[in-house]
């Protein structure tokens, strides 16, 4: 049920910016190297990114990115849904029309996959990238 | 984030085991028509939930599948991982970065812990239980 490398690199250069980009803007070499990725595929991410608001860009040689809301509204699902679109493990959660089966009206397992979407956006919707911050900086024991 | 056919379908064939056994051993061609599946994938299902000793199969004419322990003692996480393997959200291919190994620890292991507990502490019998009441209401709606 793994969820796409892309969505868990883009929250991590999101955090990179709460962390290192309070104050000035962060560009994408920088963000590139330290998340070890080739700053093509970091484009890609930060392009759907910027597209859902989450980041705003400033284009020029001294230009890059800073965080498009405060630390304390931007989730973890928002980052995640930017790039995955949806967070659901099935489909027809999300939509039961989605579900091509004959028996899908007497469906006998679809609760399941409620009751798992709920536990990951219980943790998804509710942790914020300032929760993060805070606690990555006091990890590093830096107030 | 996507459970695969294995999963969904398994999952929907053991439910329907689990509501059909009582009376004796359910064949898979029974299961293939009430729950809309092919009966060449059941059969490729059945193998592993047989290698995972969930089931036990009967052979011959009148043969069949029957639970090989009560439902009360079969948990979620044993029947998902028979079917869909490893059901955490991440793995840890690629090369890890600070950032990156902090989200693991605080985001991903998070996630994985809460559904861990759900697809622990839920049984067959939980499932099944769930599917009588929701059979139960249903009657009522053609009152």
């Amino acid at each position: 049920m793994k969820l796409s490398t892309k969505s868990r690199n883009a929250l991590e250069g999101m955090l990179y910016i709460a962390v290192y980009g309070e104050n000035r803007l962060v560009n994408t070499r920088e963000i590139a190297a330290k998340l070890k990725i080739s700053p093509t595929y970091m484009e890609q991410i930060f392009y759907s990114l910027k597209k859902s608001g989450l980041v705003t860009t400033v284009r020029g040689s001294k230009g890059g990115f800073a965080l498009g809301l405060d630390d304390e509204k931007i989730t973890v699902g928002m980052i995640i849904r930017a790039i995955d679109g949806s967070m659901v493990p099935v489909k027809c959660v999300k939509n039961i029309a989605s579900c091509k089966s004959q028996v899908r009206s007497n469906c006998l397992s679809r609760n399941v996959w409620v009751k798992i979407t709920h536990a990951i956006l219980e943790v998804a919707d509710k942790l914020t990238l300032k929760d993060l911050k805070d606690k990555y900086l006091a990890e590093r024991g830096v107030s | 984030m996507k459970i695969s056919t294995k999963g969904r379908y398994g999952l929907r064939a053991l439910i329907d085991l689990g509501i059909h056994c009582e009376k004796g051993c359910v064949s898979l061609s029974d299961i293939a028509q009430r729950q809309d599946l092919s009966l060449n994938y059941l059969e490729n299902i059945f193998s592993n939930l047989k290698r995972a000793e969930l089931v036990i199969g009967i052979a011959g004419a009148q043969g069949g599948y029957v639970l090989a322990k009560s439902p009360e003692n079969i948990a979620l996480e044993e029947i998902l991982s028979a079917l869909e393997g490893d059901m955490s959200v991440y793995d840890t291919a690629g090369e890890q970065t600070e950032l990156g190994d902090f989200l693991n620890r605080n985001v991903w292991d998070v996630i994985d812990a809460k559904v861990d507990n759900i697809l622990k502490n839920t049984t067959l019998q939980d499932l099944l239980n769930s599917i009588q009441h929701k059979n139960a209401s249903a009657d009522c709606s053609k009152l």
